[in-house]
């Protein structure tokens, strides 16, 4: 049975590939997807930890960051429908006015 | 974990790194089958070197291997495709795999609210919006990633820094045979044959309700105020609107 660094090691892995994402890439709903792969790393993490520690207190982190994710999508969706109905684009750099 | 492992570890990060650094989107010339191969190549070590770890190869650690390896690449798509539809239906994929690992993990109540909750709710949400906000053809800014090469050198440096000190933790016992009431004092005392949901459910509403509490609370907010953000004054049919004189305009109050 692969024991807790695997799980830790993978998702570091899932954490990382969402930060280049979000980063690197211009289309607004794909920036948001990349932080749903991050969540997906902290989600592996939380459940190696608990399996660790022999305490369901990470399963339970788990289902509390599902709602946030929940939450997140919700409000991020319906800020992204708000935006394009302003600019009539995805881009995230037209939104850059503050940029300088 | 040592030296020598963790520098093979980052040698193989690095080679990910610059395979991911070709597959995402840019302009000039497609470096797509170079950077795949990269990563590919950078996929099967990362694997070949976790396995080697694993002295006792059972049937989980098969199962650990083969998911984790549906989970990385189909996220390395997700943030590399250049059509987000295909993105959106590549997380699926990194979400079901995670939902494997989970069950691996002995987690299955919070793997079957993944795949309910994020494969079934939030997905289909994301696809409609989409499909609402979908340009014809394919945008500039989805072929041209901003910055790739500063992007995937803060990766590598946080993946590095992360495996760097995830140390070795030792193989844990199977989390069954150990009594949750025992890590929380206040836990009610279950059935010993009570299985995973009825012991997440003992640790929620034991230790956590005010966090349940604030967690529905959370919700019924997020919800109004999506409504409240995307709402449109549509006229009526037939209906005018008569000027209101100055000072009337606050004490009309109508729901939306």
């Amino acid at each position: 049975m692969p024991g807790i660094t695997e799980y830790v090691i993978l998702g570091a892995v899932l954490f990382a590939l969402g930060v280049i994402g979000f980063l690197s890439r211009r289309n607004l709903i794909v920036i948001f997807l990349s932080t749903e792969v991050m969540f997906q790393g902290v989600v592996v993490t939380a459940v190696a930890f608990a399996r660790l520690h022999h305490q369901l207190e990470g399963q339970a982190y788990g289902l509390f960051l599902l709602v946030i994710a929940a939450v997140e999508a919700g409000l991020f969706l319906g800020m992204v429908m708000l935006l394009y109905r302003r600019r009539d684009t995805l881009d995230a750099q037209v939104w850059s006015v503050m940029h300088g | 974990m040592t030296p020598t492992s963790a520098f093979i570890l980052y040698a193989i990060f690095a080679f990910g790194a610059a395979g991911l650094y070709l597959l995402l989107p840019q302009p000039g010339r497609s470096r797509t089958l170079i950077g795949g191969l990269l990563g590919l190549g950078a996929l099967v070590c990362f694997f070949l070197l976790l396995g080697a770890r694993v002295i006792r190869a059972d049937s989980s650690a098969v199962f650990f291997y083969a998911f984790a390896a549906v989970a990385v690449a189909a996220a390395a798509r997700v943030i590399t495709h250049p059509k987000p539809v295909y993105s959106a239906v590549y997380f699926v994929l990194v979400v079901l795999a995670v939902a494997a690992l989970l069950l691996v993990q002995e987690a299955e109540f919070l793997a079957v609210a993944l795949v309910i909750i994020y494969a079934g709710a939030i997905m289909v949400t994301y696809l409609f919006v989409i499909m609402l906000a979908q340009q014809a053809g394919s945008p500039v800014y989805d072929r041209h990633a901003r910055e790739p090469f500063v992007a995937v050198f803060a990766g590598f440096l946080l993946m590095s820094a992360i495996a760097g000190r995830a140390g070795d933790y030792p193989v844990p016992e199977r989390l069954e045979s150990i009594p949750v009431s025992a890590s929380a004092p206040d836990a009610p005392v279950l059935p010993p044959e009570a299985g995973n949901t009825m012991q997440i459910g003992a640790v929620l509403m034991a230790r956590y309700v005010v966090v349940v509490e604030l967690g529905g609370v959370l919700l019924l907010v997020a919800m109004i105020g999506a409504v409240a953000m995307l709402r449109k004054r549509v006229a009526a049919e037939g209906f005018r609107a008569s000027p209101r004189p100055v000072g009337q305009v606050g004490r009309e109050v109508r729901p939306f």
